[in-house]
């Protein structure tokens, strides 16, 4: 499998936050668009280890030991994938 | 850049909101600023003095809260540009203290860095390691220290652990500015994002298993859909019957405290002026304010005690999709929270809000929340209108719809506004932090209680007393020789008040009370004395004749032709005035600095005035249309 490839595959197979279950831990691959920076700042940067407690009209995770209440339209700009 | 010998040097606190600056403030400097569990406690730049363990003399800044050095939000901004040394006023700062919390170097450390990256000499306060390690965190501070090129002291800021040896790394000659050895040649986001992870790897390993900590089980039932609703509710109604019934021992102890005053001044002077103007108008004045010292104590007590527990975060969690109907986001409801116990505060909590225009809307409709001003004018009315005899629930449930049309009618009036201002210039989300549960700290709450306390006796010592003294020569002189004329009505005020009196009779009141309206318009508790001096509300040795003196005389109040003064209706349109009439000169004066304009404030005066006037005259002549 060629790196592009895998690449792909990772990107195909990444979803948002939103679109996680309650109580899963996740690992943040990458942010989209505007507004990024913001959560990055707050703790949401790629790499890191999330668990999302509780959906709704805003989302409360987990990350580094600290919770935090995202708006979905902020959760969908993370974009997560299964920890390996 | 070393301070020369005789100039102390500056010292600034900086560090992510709800890291423990302003408790390793107030630490360092023996000083009782306010601390909160909650993001934006600290708006404005707060200076001290500490002193080294060898005597030097330190000028300490407390910075506001921020996430990093790109700054979108204003009180953001106040930090950076105090780090810049750009703040008028303030020297550059010799050293930076990097405040992080402990349980979350990956986020805390995004600023350090970045702090070190301008230059400045650093040392970092590695506070709250008594919670991080825990919740099972294994910390090498040394490896940190080692690692950045900075001193790093660990701490317990609000345990007082830690202090001294942070002291310690204050001394001169502060250390040299380290190297940004983790910027290269790429990205500096990118760098400083890997240089956090391996250096968490190394000195913060957290337990592979994620942990269910306490608040999280806690959160689990506050912050449900249903539970969490019933939790919210529940508290807000315990916050308000508690103020009402528990303050009434005090209040007792006040008022008998008064009648003696009164007494022993009633034995000690001859009858005449002198004595009329000590009972009348010092004594009844201030003291029908003051006897509700215990109610707004209580009031800022519960709003310390939920804000230091870490549960205001949640009540603006959960309140964000009530927000969202107004037009406003879950950030607004601290500001307007805090404006229940005073707008002022209030108004400047709005700083955290990030978008502009939500910001102005907030401000704007912030004096709408019942401030506790209005309690001693509400305190008055409510038992009136209800009997004594249907128990403090009752009136518990009036106070809570007045509260409630209020709040509800900023809704409607944010709504509007918010529509009106267009859309914001970028897009602005809900973000919040929340904030371990924690044990409150009872010292601070109990500093801030008495300091908000001491802020309305000092008004009543000040403004009211004056306003009480001038209403009392207003309503006895001119004197009349004619013994037949009400000594009332031939005053200064009688002629005023037949002078107002075209105008607020179509809301129901007398001469009197418009009277009284007017001189409340500089603060709204002038009210109370007003009405005690204009109806000349005796003092007497007999406990229960003084506690309800002022209600009866009001109560027995008429119209020159017989009918009584204040019915049902009459104190349904007097409250509904109070709800709405912006009486505060330092809540105007606040929304013209923090709005950046005093347009923005007369605006403001001159709408809730309208409106006030307009809302009574609706409710007295609607219900006088439907026969009440």
């Amino acid at each position: 499998m060629s790196p592009a490839l895998g690449a792909d595959l990772e990107i195909d197979s990444a979803m948002t936050l939103n679109q996680v279950g309650v109580g899963c831990d996740v690992m943040i691959r990458f942010l989209t668009g505007p507004g990024c920076e913001r959560l990055r700042d707050l703790g949401f940067c790629e790499q890191l280890q999330v668990r999302k407690l509780a959906g709704g009209r805003n989302l409360i995770c987990s990350v580094c030991g600290t919770r935090m209440a995202i708006s979905r339209e902020l959760a969908e700009k993370v974009m997560v994938a299964p920890l390996r | 850049m070393q301070a020369s010998p005789d100039t102390p040097a500056t010292i600034a606190l900086i560090g992510n909101p709800n890291a423990g600056k302003t408790t390793l403030f107030n630490a360092l400097t023996g000083s009782n600023q306010k601390v909160g569990n909650y993001s934006g406690v600290t708006v404005e730049l707060k200076s001290g003095e500490a002193f080294t363990p060898h005597g030097k003399k330190l000028r300490v800044l407390d910075l506001p809260g921020c996430y990093s050095l790109r700054a979108p939000s204003p009180d953001e901004k106040v930090a950076v540009d105090a780090l810049r040394g750009e703040l008028p006023g303030y020297a550059k700062p010799d050293l930076v203290v990097c405040v992080v919390d402990a349980s979350n170097l990956e986020r805390h450390l995004q600023l350090v860095l970045q702090v070190i990256e301008i230059g400045l000499p650093a040392v970092v306060a590695l506070n709250m390691v008594d919670m991080a390690e825990k919740s099972g965190l294994r910390l090498d501070p040394a490896k940190l220290s080692e690692e950045l090129g900075v001193p790093v002291v660990p701490m317990q800021a609000s345990a007082g652990k830690g202090i001294i040896e942070l002291k310690q790394a204050l001394r001169h000659p502060f250390p040299v500015p380290p190297q940004a050895k983790w910027l290269g040649s790429g990205d500096e986001e990118l760098a400083r994002r890997g240089f956090i992870r391996d250096l968490c790897e190394l000195a913060a390993r957290r337990p592979d298993a994620h942990q269910l900590t306490l608040s999280d089980r806690l959160d689990a039932w506050l912050l449900h859909p249903v539970w969490g609703w019933a939790a919210f509710l529940a508290t807000m109604f315990t916050v308000f019957w508690a103020i009402f019934s528990f303050a009434q021992i005090p209040m007792g102890w006040i008022e008998s405290g008064q009648g003696a005053v009164a007494a022993w001044v009633e034995a000690l002077i001859p009858e005449g002026d002198l004595r009329s103007l000590l009972v009348d108008g010092v004594l009844g004045g201030v003291g029908g304010v003051v006897v509700f010292l215990p109610q707004i104590v209580l009031l800022f007590f519960f709003i310390g005690l939920l804000e230091s527990s870490g549960y205001m975060a949640r009540a603006a969690y959960l309140m964000d999709g009530v927000m969202a109907r107004a037009g406003l986001s879950g950030k607004a409801f601290l500001p307007l929270f805090s404006s229940y116990a005073c707008a002022i505060p209030g108004v400047m909590a709005t700083r955290t809000i990030d978008s502009a225009k939500e910001r102005l809307t907030t401000i704007f409709v912030a004096p709408w929340m019942s401030c506790s001003a209005r309690l001693p004018v509400y305190f008055l009315i409510v038992p009136l209108l209800l009997h004594e005899s249907e128990g403090s629930w009752k009136q518990a449930l009036v106070l809570f719809a007045i509260y409630g049309l209020g709040t509800l009618s900023a809704f409607v009036v944010a709504r509007v506004l918010r529509g009106r201002l267009g859309p914001d210039a970028g897009a602005n989300h809900f973000l919040l932090e929340l904030p371990p549960y924690r044990a409150p700290q009872w010292s601070y709450i109990f500093r801030h209680v008495l300091e908000r306390g001491w802020a309305f006796v000092a008004k009543a010592g000040t403004i009211i007393l004056g306003l009480s003294i001038l209403l009392w020569g207003l309503s006895t002189y001119p004197k009349s020789s004619d013994e037949t004329v009400d000594p009332l009505s031939h005053s200064a005020i009688g002629r005023i008040g037949a002078v107002i009196e075209p105008v607020v009779k179509p809301l129901g009141f007398d001469g009197r009370v418009g009277t009284a309206i007017l001189t409340s318009f500089a603060a709204r508790e002038v009210f109370n004395s007003s009405l005690a001096v204009l109806f000349r509300v005796e003092e007497s040795d007999d406990e229960e004749a003084t506690r309800a003196s002022l209600r009866e005389r009001i109560s027995a109040a008429t119209w020159p032709d017989g009918t009584p003064l204040f019915t049902p209706l009459t104190l349904i349109s007097l409250i509904v005035f109070y709800i709405y009439a912006l009486q505060c000169l330092p809540t105007s004066a606040v929304v013209a600095r923090e709005a950046g304009s005093w347009k923005w404030a007369l605006g403001q005066f001159a709408f809730m005035s309208t409106f006030a006037y307009l809302a009574a005259l609706l409710v007295f002549q609607g219900g006088k249309l439907l026969g009440f």
